[in-house]
């Protein structure tokens, strides 16, 4: 007898993931923003390997120098390749927003999931942890912390920082997602069968709320980059020698006019980024949701 | 519905607590409020020092100070928020942080009021629109629009918008739309009627700006909406019954699509507050967002917590009021 | 289009269009090129500083000039009010007995404000005085005189002087050497004698524009408010009345007539003022605003006409170049940069290593690549104490290797001194030697700077890591670094800097020198009589610091200032605090 069978669980969700996969495949703009990640991620890694100079300062680079062969997005007055600094300042970013990503989904869903199958006093304490949490800006309280953290300036502390406090609306949305699911026949099953409440939680709430946590997760990487450039425009993230896209930003706010060449490529990175982000996210909802995606008559 | 009321703002005084308890305990761990003094060049004496440690109550333990914060009891009657009192602030003893808070309260939620209002107006027009006209090519418009803002940082949207104001200004002529402060430098002899004119230009830029930070957001959660209504059995229904297609889209498809959007818009509040931290930077307004900024560069810790506080309440109340909201947009919620 | 000179022919539209498009990559600005601006007013302020864009003032007019930070306070003896933010917002307010012109080498007395120049009335006890001119009087024509002195020391001066009870003097240094303080019976003329065994060369500008108080504090007000100033607990209280009261008094040109420290101060002339030369301008409006990024879009607004911000920014001076009618002076300023040793350190005790540290550090590569991009000009410093236009500058590294970057001679003084570099690696009997921590605040010119350090050192094997401070007090105070840049502020009266910096009884001596014949030098300094003299043991000192190899300076840092035209008699003091705020009343539009 296998497993799922005696668990009571509902038929294996390949067949559903399938579906959500062609859907997915189908939506345009979607497939189009992952294309576009997936090369702007190659760029940031792989990137720094095959190009001539990096991040920092070098005697040999000239000072302030427009686009040209030897330097294609020039340079800046200390003496940086802007191309090197970009690639640099895109992966930094881009750890940042994962890293942010995994540990808000993991912590939140798992939260929200405990508080929302246990549910009573439970569920009170844990939802209210999240209430005074959510009850300040996340951008503020991040800026706060961020701001006077001694030594949380690297591209880990951070992320760590952010995702201290961005995961509480996984938790919620997981929360609700569970409220309802536990109610359902095959979680009955399993409690009859005899699975215990870990399990419960992992092999069939968890999986079976993955859609909406699939959906807030990818979101989230969006605002993790655009929290990790607000926080550097303050002056309050990432620090030098070290760059990141919005300390890039912060550093060249003044350069439009004189040097654009400084100004627009790591404000333009984070506007694509989050932008192909937000279409993989709305291709997502479609695809696991469909009552959305249906074209009315 | 008093009764609902009152126990909803019961209820939130607990974790309004424990929010106060989990900041203070964050910005005690993360920050020395005496850091700026210590670089002064040349330094200060020791006694300056230790007269200024004194004077932030910074040679108390932190559970001590937290308890003086709250209660004031055995301070200099500087401190204790239940007295009133936001305790000092290392820009010196004549800073008053309660007055300081409120007075910078006053200017942002001009600025917040406007974006809020404009945003919500936009967000509901452009979602109805992009639902009912689903994957045509105003619907992808927009939504790509909506997508733009929301992944575009909000100083550089800020920065891009001044100098579009700045170049309007240069084909008028004339000083229309101001780029820095929430009014003029010498508003003295200026009669009402060029006061609001003086303010409205001073608003125009930095509203635009933090609305869209709001708008990105909401016009999707009022499309996605939308969509669910239009897709729903009794908008169908409707239709069949023969009504109007558009008393069917006033009366009931608006009306239940506008649900979501009420909780939405008041956790989003919190952003929003979030952005003029940013947008007051880039325009130079004194509001909350750059009092938290330098708060935060000076290790201001009383300011800051007046601040976290004051924002924390702003919060719980546009939930309260969104909760409210929903009765009145949803006859089948009924508040015991 | 290739450079943006007509700034307004790229904005709006084309901003947003560009910045979707990267339109823009062809408009490129061409990085640096000198020049004062096409507004051109400073041209002469290069062989001219002190009398530069002077002309002319038609009646009327009002300016807005801008502050690049917030004061904290209404006086600037308090430590939240001492920045020179707040020293400018009351320029024209307080009045001082003199400061330094813009060249650093005139002092110039006020004297509307006295009756003559100040007199050394004796060397032992050191006794000098001041006497007030009969019609210098306040706003509400009470005269201004001995009493307003007293008051003002006393309110400088720390507890312990038993002068003032509760006054949180920033810097009480030179006030506390004051034994006795008389006023004449007239009033007007003030007797400071000092301590025994005190001296103090710069005793003229005692009461000046450059000490904590920015000049001379009213003292007829605290009878109003109820003080008494012979008792000390009173001067405390009306020290906090003075630093927390917008000022309604004024001893200046300009009164106050609105302002909050977070937006601006306005100011209209004051009626009662007594000076030869009157204000022309109706308003003058000190705005005080931190983002550089806004200032070119408000210029171009017509909502601010000028300033002089604290840092330099390459793109904004760029900008300010290009617009027609502004004109902008780039120069160096009152602080300089330079990079310290531990002299604690296990290995950098060794003064040996240390000369071959500095050896090995192009401080001119560092200094133009810092700044070269808005100030081409800019040359390495070559003297602690004395800026290179001043009389007292002498070439201290003239003789010396450090700071040329002569990685050979670096490693010949090493060899000698017994160090070898083995595979890249400095290595003393087998040990490596480092990696040493190698330290700034997280300021991009300072992590640059660092990174330049960095790949200089590594040409004499030196490992170092680069970590940024986020509490530069505590760190210098706690000696937590190997290597270390950071700035001091100068000031054309420079007795008090060098022996905070080098003496071993010093706090802020942060590395640890402990020479005695620095010392010797340092407080041969504090007995001197005369300026020179007292220069004198600073270049002595300043030596004996060279060859300890124990601070590298860098550079002046570069400041700016702009205006737009139609101004006269505006020009740029950045040996001062007030900067081009030192001569306000003088101010004014150009008649035509």
């Amino acid at each position: 007898m296998s497993e799922t069978v005696r668990d009571g669980a509902p038929p294996p969700p390949r067949g559903r993931l399938r579906t959500v996969a062609a859907r997915f495949a189908r939506h345009r703009p979607a497939m189009a923003g992952l294309a576009a990640l997936a090369a702007l991620v190659l760029f940031a890694f792989a990137g720094p390997l095959l190009w001539t100079w990096d991040h920092t300062v070098s005697g040999e680079i000239p000072s302030s120098a427009p686009p040209g062969p030897e330097h294609p997005l020039g340079t800046t007055s200390a003496g940086n390749d802007v191309l090197g600094q970009l690639m640099r300042g895109m992966q930094q970013t881009l750890k940042v927003a994962f890293t942010v990503t995994v540990l808000a989904t993991v912590v939140g869903s798992v939260w929200g999931a405990v508080a929302g199958y246990f549910r009573g006093w439970v569920d009170a304490v844990l939802m209210r942890a999240v209430d005074v949490l959510l009850i300040v800006p996340l951008l503020v309280v991040v800026a706060a912390v961020g701001g006077n953290v001694r030594g949380g300036t690297t591209w880990y502390g951070v992320a760590l920082v952010i995702a201290a406090f961005a995961w509480t609306p996984i938790s919620r949305v997981v929360r609700g997602v569970v409220l309802s699911l536990r109610e359902q026949e095959f979680v009955e099953a399993a409690r009859a069968a005899g699975a215990s409440h870990a399990r419960i939680v992992f092999r069939h709430l968890l999986p079976n709320a993955a859609g909406p946590i699939i959906v807030a997760a990818t979101l989230l990487i969006a605002v993790a980059i655009l929290v990790e450039a607000a926080m550097s425009f303050l002056g309050f993230g990432i620090q030098a020698p070290d760059v990141s896209l919005g300390l890039m930003v912060q550093h060249a706010k003044t350069a439009a006019f004189t040097r654009p060449w400084l100004f627009y490529p790591p404000g333009l990175a984070i506007v694509l980024i989050a932008l192909v982000i937000n279409f993989i996210g709305d291709g997502l909802r479609d695809a696991l949701d469909p009552r959305q995606a249906m074209v009315r008559s | 519905m008093l009764v609902f009321v009152i126990r909803r703002l019961l209820v939130t005084v607990p974790v309004l607590l424990a929010a106060s308890m989990f900041s203070f305990a964050l910005i005690d761990v993360t920050g020395d409020p005496l850091a700026d003094l210590l670089v002064q060049q040349p330094p200060p004496s020791q006694e300056v020092i230790q007269a200024e440690r004194e004077r932030l109550y910074l040679d108390r333990p932190a559970y001590e100070r937290y308890w003086l914060w709250l209660t004031g009891i055995g301070g200099n009657g500087d401190i204790g928020l239940l007295q009133g009192e936001f305790g000092p602030s290392v820009q010196g003893p004549a800073f008053d942080v309660g007055a300081e808070v409120a007075a910078r309260m006053g200017v942002t939620l001009r600025l917040v009021a406007a974006a809020v209002l404009l945003a919500l107006g936009l967000a509901v027009a452009t979602g109805v629109v992009s639902a009912m006209r689903q994957y045509s090519v105003v619907d992808h418009t927009l939504t790509f629009i909506g997508f733009l803002a929301l992944a575009m940082p909000t100083f550089w949207l800020g920065a891009l918008i001044k100098e579009a104001g700045v170049w309007a200004n240069g084909q008028l002529g004339t000083t229309v739309f101001s780029t820095i402060g929430a009014s003029a430098a010498d508003t003295r002899g200026m009669d009402l009627w060029e006061r609001i004119a003086d303010a409205g230009g001073h608003l125009v830029l930095p509203t635009v700006a933090l609305m869209l930070t709001g708008y990105a957001a909401w016009s999707r959660y009022q499309r996605t909406a939308m969509l669910e209504v239009l897709n729903s059995d009794y908008v169908r229904l409707a239709h069949a019954k023969g009504l109007r297609r558009r008393t069917v889209m006033r009366r009931h498809a608006l009306r239940t699509a506008l649900i979501p959007l009420t909780s939405v818009a008041a956790v989003t509040i919190a952003e929003i507050l979030a952005g003029t931290v940013l947008i007051e930077t880039v325009f130079q307004w004194r509001g909350m967002g750059t009092l938290l900024v330098e708060a935060v560069r000076t290790s201001d810790a009383y300011v800051l917590m007046g601040w976290l506080m004051l924002a924390g309440t702003l919060v719980v109340l546009a939930n309260l009021a969104a909760d409210l909201l929903y009765g009145v947009l949803d006859p089948r919620i009924r508040y015991e | 289009m290739a450079n943006v000179r007509n700034r307004s022919r790229l904005t709006g539209p084309a901003a947003v269009a560009a910045a979707l498009a990267l339109a823009a990559a062809g408009c490129t600005g061409g990085g640096g090129g000198g020049g004062t601006g096409a507004g051109g007013v400073w041209e002469e302020c290069e062989s001219d500083p002190n009398t530069c864009n002077s002309g002319e003032r038609a009646d009327g007019g009002e300016i807005t000039w801008v502050v690049s930070d917030f004061p904290g306070a209404w006086t600037t003896v308090s430590p939240e009010g001492g920045s020179v933010y707040t020293l400018q917002m009351l320029s024209g307010i307080v009045p001082s007995t003199g400061q330094w012109a813009p060249d650093g080498e005139t002092y110039e007395f006020n004297m509307d404000l006295l009756a003559e120049e100040p007199e050394l009335v004796s060397e032992d006890p050191f006794t000098f005085s001041f006497t007030f001119a009969d019609g210098a009087e306040w706003d509400d024509g009470t005269p201004i005189g001995a009493d307003d002195a007293i008051a003002t020391v006393k309110m400088s001066t720390s507890d312990e002087e038993g002068w003032c009870e509760g006054c949180r003097s920033r810097q009480p240094g030179i006030y506390d050497d004051v034994d006795e303080m008389e006023a004449s019976e007239d009033g007007k003329t003030v007797t400071f004698t000092l301590k025994d065994g005190r001296a103090n060369p710069e005793w003229r500008g005692f009461l000046d524009a450059h000490q904590i108080a920015g000049g001379i504090l009213p003292a007829h007000l605290a009878e109003e408010q109820g003080y008494d100033l012979d008792e000390p607990a009173d001067v405390g209280a009306y020290f906090e009345w003075l630093n927390e009261t917008v000022p309604e008094y004024s001893g200046g040109p300009y009164t106050i007539v609105e302002g909050d420290l977070e937006t601006q101060v306005i100011m209209e002339p004051n009626e009662n003022w007594y000076g030869e030369v009157q204000p022309t301008l109706d308003t003058v409006i000190v705005q005080f605003n931190d983002n550089e990024n806004s200032w070119v879009p408000a210029l171009t607004n017509g909502e601010i006409d000028g300033g002089n911000p604290a840092k330099i920014n390459d793109d904004v001076i760029e900008q300010l170049r290009g617009m027609p009618e502004v004109s902008v002076d780039v120069g160096p300023g009152a602080s300089w940069e330079h990079i310290d040793l531990n002299t604690e350190n296990e290995w950098l005790q060794d003064v040996e290593l240390r000369r071959a540290v500095f050896t090995a550090i192009d401080a001119q590569e560092i200094v133009e690549r810092s700044y070269g991009t808005a100030y081409p000009e800019v040359q390495r410093k070559t003297n602690h104490t004395f800026a290179a236009d001043s009389p007292h500058h002498e070439d201290l590294f003239g003789d010396s290797p450090q700071g040329t970057g002569d990685a050979e001679e670096a490693a010949r003084i090493l060899e000698e001194a017994g160090y070898e570099i083995v595979d890249g690696t400095l290595e003393r009997d087998g040990e490596q030697v480092g990696p040493f921590r190698l330290r700034a605040t997280a300021d991009q010119v300072r992590q640059d700077s660092l990174q330049i350090i960095q790949s200089h050192l590594e040409e004499i094997g030196v490992a170092t890591e680069i970590e940024a401070i986020n509490d530069l007090g505590g760190v210098l105070g706690d000696q937590d670094y190997d290597i270390v840049q950071f700035g001091w502020s100068t000031s054309p009266w420079f007795l008090i800097n060098p022996g905070q910096q080098w003496h071993s009884g010093s706090g802020s001596n942060f590395g640890g020198l402990d020479v005695p014949e620095v010392d010797e030098a340092l407080d041969r300094m504090g007995t001197a009589t005369t300026l020179e003299e007292a220069a004198e043991y600073a270049n002595d000192a300043g030596r004996l610091v060279v060859d300890q190899a124990y601070v590298l300076p860098l550079a002046d840092e570069p400041r700016y200032s702009f205006v737009t035209d139609g101004f006269t008699n505006i020009r740029d003091n950045r040996q001062h605090s007030l900067r081009a705020t030192y001569n306000i009343g003088e101010w004014g539009t150009v008649a035509n």
